[in-house]
């Protein structure tokens, strides 16, 4: 047993960062171990938007003192805050989950034409399995598409040496460096040896349009230079000593991996032969050529698409991968092992008979005292046509509601339905449309869209459900957080959405459930653009808490009506002593927002201790 | 040899910090240790589960198939979900809680019935405990966590007072007393 003698402190322990002990070892996430790197390798600047899995880089940058971190209004502006880091000579880093890389392609495409100054990182994190996402896009892509360098570390430990090993290739070949995570990574503790911070050179920006102004004659040379860097990295990687060559002896086949699926793999000891890359892009395909002359198979072993395989391909190497793992999902060990059994590499186990019983499935749903809730009964009461947008109301798609039609990403809703209405016009089709966006997403990407629909002659009503936080990623602040946060200062979105010339603007509170329903329903029926805003905040993030409902069971009809509105506290049960069932309010769970009993027809739901009386 | 432990439970019922309190333990006491939460959609009332392996040589953060050797159940349903990934005649320590999902709430399926039983048919060693009455008398339902870390450590190979310092490093200051009781509270339960 490997036994760490040092004092052993916890992740959450502040002391730790301060890295007064040398070779402190402590237990971190992927995603705090990438801050720690960070903090290391004598980073300055960093920015990032929240998005699963990589929000926890953010909130663990913060901790540092001697990192300016900030979040960012969108992923764009977060890269670009990094990109003026890096200008400024700056050690800089941006992170972001996998589709908050396509928002920020702009800057970073002619970005990385420029020949990097402070080193530059982005941290993106891709989601196998898409287990809080919208898409399952395999980022590795995009080192191809910019010329820049991939690296992909396999733990904790990994993931803290590679932001400094990627700030230190920036500088050296002058790129951005790609640091790809996935979601296991991210939120999967290891151990990691923690080291002091290395002081950051002292630097600030040095005017030369030459090279920082993109633009014909000096864009073009960039072309080449952008080529020969990728080259010559690709020629030298090997002295970057990130690789890991495990010859087992065996030549039958040599596995080339990276990543977790390296873990994945280790877990199931095949005695195979094990290249592990730790840079994907550029690969080493000369000192790959030579290994794989001396094996009868390779065998590529990576999560989602034929990224190294096809590189290998490409290059004239007869490699396999594809054929025998998923294209989709993590690679976890089971995985793994059902593809080597494929590929006649590990011997086929019998099938375990697997007699798991069929379990009801637990969707997320949305919270006790949610006030998108009462917007989304109030929808499917209209059978409305909703064009959603992202953020906790996706969860509006989901059964019982069902309400949301559409569902794309940041923003979106506002061109969507825009062209939906275009469409529907030269159909002759008469429809009111609605479609619903929430703070964050509109200070994220919304405003060029409103600014966009702002004189629609179309009968489109739009609802702003302005909760006062970016609620599905944690709770962080928005423009409209101010007093409910450590901020002052809030931004009104209904002056906005006014000063783009949006006259019909009704701000509404939906926790009075018949006046709500009164605007929406008015705003539907009105041709051109309206635009209701609802405001009460995030339940669960400012720990909102009234006096908890109960049902009079003396009163209930067993209607149902209440839970139609669908909240986690209220279900059918049988009473003692009775036969039928009646609605219950768990009062543990209830937070007292009274919507079900303002749909309840026979007011059976009754507040528990009226308000001020507790 | 490497011990595995899974979490199962609900969003919301504090599971990240349970994960963080037994991974930490295990590091204390000498062995490599992997950890890993689902995080993200699931939080808002979904299926979440944790993992906490530890040994002498850790790689994986998941638990490969039918090879969990404890399952802490902060719900009957979650746990029973995850029968397929125990070792036969593996220990589960089970909070007598339900929590219904959505599917039951809006009666389209029954909440199963005896899961205790089930899980004993299954093969798998249950020790049922009703965590929420200890917390409750402790003054605090959020304590149910630390309740079941008290039963689940009379089987794991970790002093008490390692577990005791965690709990101190990890829980908000005013709760380190309430927190070491509910612990002491499961242990003797078991």
């Amino acid at each position: 047993m490997t036994k760490y003698l040092s004092k052993q402190l916890s992740d959450r322990d502040p002391h730790y960062k301060e890295a007064k002990i040398l070779r402190e070892r402590v237990l971190l996430t992927g995603n705090q171990a990438i801050a720690r790197g960070f903090w290391e390798a004598g980073g300055v600047v960093a920015s990032s938007y929240p998005g699963s899995p990589t929000v926890e880089i953010m909130e663990s940058l913060m901790d540092y003192a001697e990192i300016n971190a900030q979040w960012a209004m969108n992923e764009k502006v977060a890269l670009e805050i990094a990109i003026g880091g890096s200008f400024a000579g700056a050690r800089s880093l941006a992170s972001m989950k996998h589709v908050g890389i396509n928002i920020a392609a702009d800057p970073f495409m002619t970005f990385t034409q420029i020949r990097t100054n402070g080193g530059f990182v982005l941290v993106v994190g891709d989601d196998p399995g898409l287990s809080s996402s919208q898409n399952e896009q395999d980022s590795r892509f995009f080192a191809q598409f910019a010329n820049c360098a991939l690296l992909e570390p396999s733990n904790a430990q990994e993931a803290k040496d590679y932001v400094g090993v990627g700030l230190k290739i920036s500088e050296e070949y002058g790129m951005p460096v790609i640091l790809r995570l996935t979601s296991t990574l991210c939120h999967s503790r290891g151990v990691v040896e923690l080291k002091e911070r290395t002081a950051p050179a002292e630097a600030s920006f040095v005017p030369d349009q030459a090279r920082y102004c993109m633009l014909p004659p000096y864009a073009n040379a960039q072309q080449y230079f952008m080529r020969e860097r990728v080259i010559k990295l690709a020629s030298e990687a090997a002295s970057l000593d990130l690789d890991i060559y495990e010859d087992t002896g065996r030549r039958d086949a040599l596995l080339i991996t990276s990543g977790l699926p390296y873990q994945y793999l280790k877990e199931l000891e095949t005695g195979l032969s094990i290249y592990k890359l730790g840079l994907c892009y550029p690969l080493p395909i000369a000192k790959l050529k030579e290994l794989a002359a001396a094996y009868s198979r390779v065998i590529i072993i990576e999560e989602l698409m034929p990224f190294i395989e096809v590189q290998l391909l490409a290059a004239g190497m007869a490699v396999g991968g594809k054929e025998y793992f998923s294209f989709t999902g993590e690679l976890t060990t089971d995985r793994i092992k059902e593809g080597l059994e494929k590929a006649g590499l590990l011997a086929q186990e019998a099938a375990a008979a697997t007699s798991a019983p069929a379990v009801v499935k637990r969707s997320p749903m949305l919270c006790a005292g949610c006030p998108h809730r009462p917007v989304f009964h109030i929808l499917q009461k209209a059978k409305a046509l909703v064009v959603g947008d992202i953020g906790c109301y996706s969860l509006g798609i989901l059964e019982p509601f069902e309400v949301l039609k559409t569902n794309l990403s940041m923003g979106a809703s506002l061109g969507i339905i825009q062209g939906m209405a275009m469409a529907h016009q030269t159909a002759n089709k008469v429809q009111p449309l609605v479609s619903v966006i929430g703070d964050g997403t509109f200070f994220h990407s919304g405003l060029s869209g409103f600014a966009d629909i702002a004189k629609t002659k179309h009968n489109i009503t739009v609802i702003v459900l302005d909760n006062r936080t970016t609620a599905m990623t944690g709770g962080q602040p928005t423009p409209t957080t101010g007093e409910l946060g450590t901020q002052t200062h809030t931004v009104s979105i209904a002056d906005v959405l006014k000063s783009f010339g949006i006259t019909d603007v009704t701000v509404a509170d939906q926790f009075d459930y018949s006046s709500t329903k009164t605007v929406i329903l008015g705003a539907m029926k009105r041709e051109g653009l309206s635009l209701v805003i609802v405001t009460r905040p995030c339940a669960l993030n400012f720990r909102i808490k009234e006096p908890h409902f109960y049902v009079d069971r003396e009163v209930c009809i067993s209607c149902r009506a209440c839970i139609g509105v669908n909240c986690p506290p209220i279900s059918m049960q049988v009473y003692e002593g009775q036969s039928k069932k009646n609605s219950y309010i768990n009062p543990e769970m209830c937070v007292g927002c009274s919507v079900c009993s303002q749909v309840c027809p026979v007011k059976a739901i009754k507040r528990s201790v009226a308000r001020g009386e507790e | 040899m490497t011990t595995n432990i899974l979490i199962a439970g609900v969003g919301g019922q504090g599971l990240v910090l349970t994960t963080r309190v037994i991974g930490t333990v295990a590091f204390s006491s000498g062995f490599d240790v992997k950890t890993s939460d689902v995080i993200g959609l699931s939080q808002r009332g979904g299926m979440i589960w944790g993992s906490v392996r530890f040994g002498s040589d850790v790689h994986s953060p998941l638990i490969p198939m039918g090879q969990g050797d404890f399952l802490l159940g902060l719900e009957e349903l979650e746990a029973l979900r995850w029968v397929a990934l125990m070792k036969p005649a593996s220990t589960v320590v089970l909070s007598q809680e339900t929590i219904f999902p959505n599917r039951v709430l809006i009666e389209k399926e029954p909440y199963p019935t005896d899961i205790p039983s089930t899980l004993a048919a299954a093969g798998l060693r249950v020790v049922s405990v009703d965590a929420r009455s200890v917390a409750q008398r402790l003054g605090n339902l959020r304590l149910a966590n630390t309740v079941l870390l008290g039963v689940l450590s009379t089987y794991l190979p970790f002093p008490a007072a390692t577990w005791l310092q965690v709990l101190e490093d990890n829980v908000p200051k005013h709760t380190v007393e309430l927190n070491h009781a509910a612990f002491q509270a499961g242990a003797s339960v078991a």
